[in-house]
C-alpha cells in the first residue's frame, strides 16, 4: 500500500507580499491592537455571537511573526459552526464544529509578516482582516507541497492499478477464447477489483474521433456498463455483457469470444491513456466521493454485478481506491485541519472492519456472495456504515483545492 | 429559482402568508373556537400578524422561540402543527465528547430552523464545497415548527459515562400485552420530532440534522415516520380525527395544571425539571377491516358517536362520559371495553397524558393492504403513567381487533436550553 513517508513536519506559512490590495484595510486598521504573548505565542480571542445577524470578533487583529494561539468561543451564535484562518484563500488553520455552550477551542499556528483573514462563515460580515508584522517567512514544507508530492504519488497508484487490471483481464480473455468456462469463472471476479479501484478517474475517457455524447466512443461505457443502463443504439459491452454469458446463459459463444477481445483491447487502450493523468488535490477528493457513490448506488443494491453476484469485491475495490485517494492527501490534510482528518479516518477504518466479515477465501475474489438474503439482511448496515464515511469526507474537497 | 425566492421574501416583507384553515377548509365546523391564543412555556409564538383568535388558523409566517430560561422544549405544550417528521437515532460513537458536540451543534441549527432561516451556506462561494444546508426550505416561511430533541435509555450508561445522570425514572418500557414490535421500527438512543405547518419545512429540518449526526460521526439513521392531520387537539383547537374517522383528543390535556400535574417534571435533579419522557408507537390500523366493519360496532368500538364525537352515554362531544349508565336492557351505553372506557382518568387513578399523535401512511404493504396508521406520542412525567393506561387498553380493548402497536421507543426530552446553551448540556458538567 503505497503511502507517502517523508512527512514534512515543520509548519511555516510563508508570508505573502503584494497581497495588501486583495483585502480593503479596515478603517482600524491604523490602529491595529496587538496580541500578548504567553507560553511563546500570541493570543488572540475569537469571540462568536448572534449579535447583528451572527458576528466574528477578534480581541486583537494584529500579531508578531511566530507561533499564534487562535482561540475560539462560541457564544451565542447558531448560524456559525467553523472559523478558518486564511492567507489569500489558502486555509492555514481551522476549527469546526463550534456550537453556542461548548468550551473555547483552540489552533496554534506559526505565521510570518503579512496579511490574513479570519474566515467565519455564516457571520454577516464573513472575514475579518488579520495582520502579522514582522519578516515574512519562505515558503517550506507547505501544505501546498505535501499536496502536490500526494497527488503524484497517487498518479503512479493508479497506474499500478490499471497495469494490473491490463494482465487480470488478459487472462479472463485467454480463459474465454480456450472455451473454458471453470477457468472464466475463476478468473472473472478478481479481474473485476482493478476497474472498481480506479473507476471515478477514467470514467470520462472519450476515444479519438467520438463526440462526448456517444456512447460508442465512451470508454467506460465499453468496459462497465450494466444491464440498467444500456444505450440500445451503442448495444451491449464490457465487463458485464461477458458475466451474464457465463453466469445466465452458462455458455462461451463466439460472441462472448469477441466481447473478451474487444474488452482486452479496451483495457489496453485505457492504459496508454491513464498513464497521462495528472491529478489536482481536488480530483482525488472528488474520487474518493465519487468511488462512495458508486457503493451506495450500485454496490449494495446489487445492480453492478447482477448475474455473478460479486458486487462485494467491487465494493471492497471502491473503498480501497477511495481510501488509497485519501491516503494521499491525508499528509497535507492533518496540517489543515486534523479534526476532519482523523474522523475520516476513524470512519475507513470502521468500514473495513466491517468488509472484514464478508471475506470468505473459498469464493473466487475472495467475498462472500451477494445473495437476495444477504442483500435482504445486511444492505442497510452497508449502506450506514458509508453513510457516516461519506459526510465527512465530502468535506474534505474544498480544504484541498484552497491549498493549491 | 432565484425570482421565486425574491419574490417569496417580499411577501413575506408584506406581511406574510395567512391561511386560515377554517376559511380555506371547513365551510362550517361545529362549537369549539373561540378560545384566544394563550401561550406559555416556551412557544409563546411570534408573528408579524396578530392571531385573530383561534390556534385552528395557520400562518405559515409564525415562528416559535427555540431557547428559554427554565422552560420545556417547543414541540409538548406548543398546540400541534398539521405535519410531522420523527426520526429516531443509534449512537455510532462511545465518546461522551462527540454526543456533547453533536447535541450543540443539533442546537444551534434548530435554533437556525425554527426562526426559518437555513443553517448555513446553500451554495457556497468556495470551489469544491459541498452545502452547508441542504436547500429546500428556501423561501419557506418558518411554518411554526418545532424540534424536539430526545434522549434514550442507551444515553445514560456507563459506557458514555453519563449513568450518574440518569433521569431517576429513565428505562425501557416494560412489555405490555398486544405488543407486536418489529425492530426495525424500535428504540433509538435520540429522537427528532419536527412539526410544522408546512411538511416541506419539518422533512428538511429533520434531513438536515441527520446530515449533522453523520458529518460529527455520532449518530446514525435508525426508523422514521412521515404523518399529517394531527390527530390530537391542543388548546383552542378543534378535535381532529384519526384514520377510523373518528375525534382523537377529545380529553386530551390542554390546561397548564394538568401540564404541571401529568407532564413536566418538577423534582428530582435541578436538570430535569421541565423535562418529560416521550413515548412513541407506530400503531398500523387495519383499515380495509375497519371500513367494512358497521358504523355501530366502530362506535361501540371506541365509546363515542362518529360524527358528533360524543360519548354514547350522551349528545355532546365536551359532555363527561357517564361509564355507569345503562341502556333499557341494562347494559352500558359505554361497553366496559370500549376505548374511552378503558383509559379515561376516571378509570386510572386519574392518571392522564398529553397525547400529541399523527395520522401516517406508508402506501401500501407487501400484502395489498393499505398501510397506514397512528404515530401515537405522549409526554408525561413518568413511564409508568402511559404504561398503566396501556397495559390495560393492550389487554381487553375492543379497538384491539382493528390495531397492532408495531413499533416503539422511549425518551427523555430535557428542558428548553437558555441562549448560549445547547440541549443536555446539565448532563456534560458537574452540577447535579
Amino acid at each position: 500500500m503505497p503511502r507517502i513517508k517523508s512527512l514534512v513536519h515543520s509548519l511555516r506559512f510563508g508570508g505573502i507580499t503584494g497581497l495588501a490590495a486583495l483585502m480593503p484595510l479596515l478603517p482600524g486598521s491604523a490602529l491595529a491592537s496587538e496580541a500578548p504573548i504567553h507560553n511563546g505565542a500570541s493570543q488572540v480571542a475569537i469571540t462568536l455571537t448572534g449579535d447583528k445577524g451572527g458576528s466574528c470578533k477578534l480581541d486583537h487583529d494584529a500579531a508578531k511573526a511566530g507561533p499564534v494561539t487562535f482561540k475560539v468561543t462560541n457564544k451565542t451564535a447558531t448560524s456559525i459552526n467553523e472559523v478558518e484562518l486564511l492567507s489569500n484563500d489558502r486555509i492555514l488553520g481551522e476549527k469546526e464544529n463550534l456550537a453556542p455552550g461548548l468550551p473555547t477551542v483552540g489552533f496554534t499556528v506559526t505565521l510570518g509578516g503579512g496579511k490574513y483573514q479570519i474566515y467565519c462563515p455564516g457571520a454577516a460580515k464573513e472575514t475579518v482582516a488579520f495582520t502579522v508584522k514582522g519578516k515574512a517567512v519562505k515558503k517550506s514544507g507547505t501544505v501546498a507541497n505535501l499536496f502536490a508530492d500526494g497527488t503524484k504519488g497517487y498518479a503512479h497508484y493508479v497506474d499500478g492499478v490499471v497495469d494490473a487490471m491490463v494482465t487480470a483481464v488478459g487472462q479472463l480473455n485467454a480463459a474465454i477464447q480456450a472455451g473454458d468456462i471453470d477457468k472464466a469463472k475463476a478468473v472473472y471476479p478478481g479481474s473485476r477489483a482493478f476497474y472498481e479501484r480506479i473507476e471515478s478517474d477514467v470514467d470520462g475517457f472519450v476515444l479519438p474521433g467520438f463526440k462526448a455524447t456517444d456512447n460508442a466512443g465512451n470508454l467506460d461505457y465499453l468496459i462497465d456498463m450494466r444491464a440498467s443502463n444500456l444505450d440500445p443504439a451503442v448495444g451491449w459491452h464490457g465487463f458485464h455483457a461477458i458475466e451474464r454469458d457465463l453466469y445466465q446463459n452458462n455458455a462461451i459463444t463466439d460472441g462472448t469470444k469477441k466481447l473478451a477481445a474487444e474488452l482486452y483491447a479496451n483495457v489496453k487502450k485505457l492504459d496508454e491513456l491513464a498513464g497521462k493523468l495528472k491529478y489536482q488535490p481536488e480530483d482525488l477528493a472528488n474520487g474518493a466521493a465519487d468511488l462512495l457513490e458508486e457503493v451506495q448506488t450500485s454496490k449494495i443494491t446489487g445492480e453492478e454485478e447482477a448475474f455473478s453476484h460479486v458486487d462485494l469485491i467491487d465494493f471492497a475495490a471502491n473503498i480501497e481506491g477511495a481510501e488509497q485517494a485519501f491516503a494521499f492527501l491525508k499528509p497535507g490534510m492533518e496540517k489543515i485541519d486534523p479534526d476532519l482528518t482523523s474522523l475520516v479516518a476513524k470512519q475507513f477504518a470502521n468500514v473495513h472492519k466491517v468488509i472484514e466479515t464478508y471475506r470468505d477465501p473459498k469464493v473466487p475474489g475472495g467475498y462472500k456472495v451477494y445473495t437476495a438474503a444477504l442483500k435482504a439482511s445486511d444492505a442497510a448496515k452497508l449502506s450506514k456504515i458509508i453513510q457516516a464515511l461519506q459526510e465527512p469526507l465530502s468535506k474534505i474537497s474544498e480544504k484541498v483545492a484552497t491549498a493549491r | 429559482m432565484n425570482d421565486d425566492a425574491v419574490e417569496k421574501t417580499g411577501e413575506k416583507a408584506a406581511g406574510g402568508m395567512h391561511l386560515s384553515r377554517r376559511g380555506m377548509l371547513l365551510g362550517a365546523v361545529a362549537g369549539g373556537f373561540g378560545a384566544a391564543i394563550a401561550p406559555s412555556h416556551a412557544e409563546a409564538g411570534s408573528s408579524s400578524k396578530a392571531s385573530t383568535g383561534s390556534d385552528d388558523e395557520i400562518d405559515l409566517d409564525r415562528s416559535i422561540p427555540f431557547y428559554g430560561e427554565g422552560v420545556a422544549q417547543a414541540g409538548i405544550h406548543t398546540p400541534p402543527q398539521r405535519h410531522i417528521l420523527y426520526m429516531t437515532f443509534d449512537l455510532t460513537t462511545t465518546d461522551q465528547r462527540a454526543l456533547q458536540v453533536l447535541l450543540a451543534r443539533w442546537s444551534a441549527a434548530i435554533a437556525q430552523l425554527m426562526k426559518g432561516e437555513p443553517i448555513g451556506q446553500v451554495e457556497p462561494e468556495r470551489q469544491g464545497a459541498v452545502g452547508f444546508d441542504t436547500g429546500e426550505a428556501l423561501g419557506l416561511d418558518p411554518a411554526s415548527l418545532s424540534v424536539t430533541v430526545g434522549l434514550g435509555p442507551r444515553i445514560f450508561t456507563e459506557a458514555l459515562g453519563l449513568a450518574d445522570k440518569r433521569p431517576p425514572l429513565m428505562r425501557e418500557l416494560k412489555q405490555l400485552p398486544s405488543d407486536a414490535f418489529r425492530p426495525e421500527l424500535t428504540g433509538g438512543d435520540l429522537s427528532l420530532q419536527a412539526c410544522c405547518d408546512d411538511q416541506q419545512v419539518a422533512y428538511h429540518a429533520v434531513r438536515d440534522l441527520a446530515r449533522i449526526a453523520k458529518q460529527t460521526g455520532v449518530a446514525q439513521t435508525r426508523w422514521t415516520v412521515m404523518g399529517f392531520g394531527r390527530a390530537s387537539a391542543g388548546k383552542g383547537q378543534t378535535t381532529p380525527r384519526n384514520l377510523f374517522g373518528f375525534k382523537d383528543g377529545t380529553r386530551n390535556i390542554v390546561d397548564d395544571e394538568d401540564f404541571a400535574r401529568h407532564v413536566f417534571i418538577a423534582d428530582g435533579p435541578k436538570w430535569q425539571h421541565q423535562g418529560s419522557y416521550q413515548v412513541v408507537r407506530k400503531i398500523a390500523m387495519h383499515i380495509e377491516n375497519w371500513d367494512t366493519d358497521r358504523v355501530s360496532d366502530q362506535n361501540a368500538v371506541f365509546g363515542r358517536h362518529k360524527v358528533s364525537g360524543a360519548p354514547l352515554s350522551g349528545t355532546y362531544e365536551f359532555e363527561t362520559p357517564d361509564f355507569a349508565a345503562r341502556d333499557a336492557n341494562g347494559d352500558l351505553l359505554i361497553p366496559a371495553n370500549a376505548h374511552i372506557h378503558l383509559a379515561a382518568h376516571e378509570n386510572n387513578g386519574g392518571i392522564k397524558i398529553l397525547r400529541r399523535s399523527y395520522n401516517y401512511t406508508d402506501g401500501i404493504n407487501a400484502v395489498g393492504q393499505l398501510d397506514a396508521g397512528l404515530l401515537f406520542i405522549s409526554y408525561q412525567k413518568d413511564p409508568a403513567q402511559f404504561e398503566t393506561l396501556q397495559e390495560r387498553l393492550g389487554a381487553s380493548d375492543g379497538m384491539n381487533e382493528y390495531i397492532s402497536h408495531i413499533g416503539s421507543a422511549i425518551f427523555f426530552v430535557p428542558p428548553a436550553p437558555r441562549e448560549g446553551s445547547y440541549i443536555g448540556e446539565a448532563l456534560f458538567s458537574a452540577q447535579t
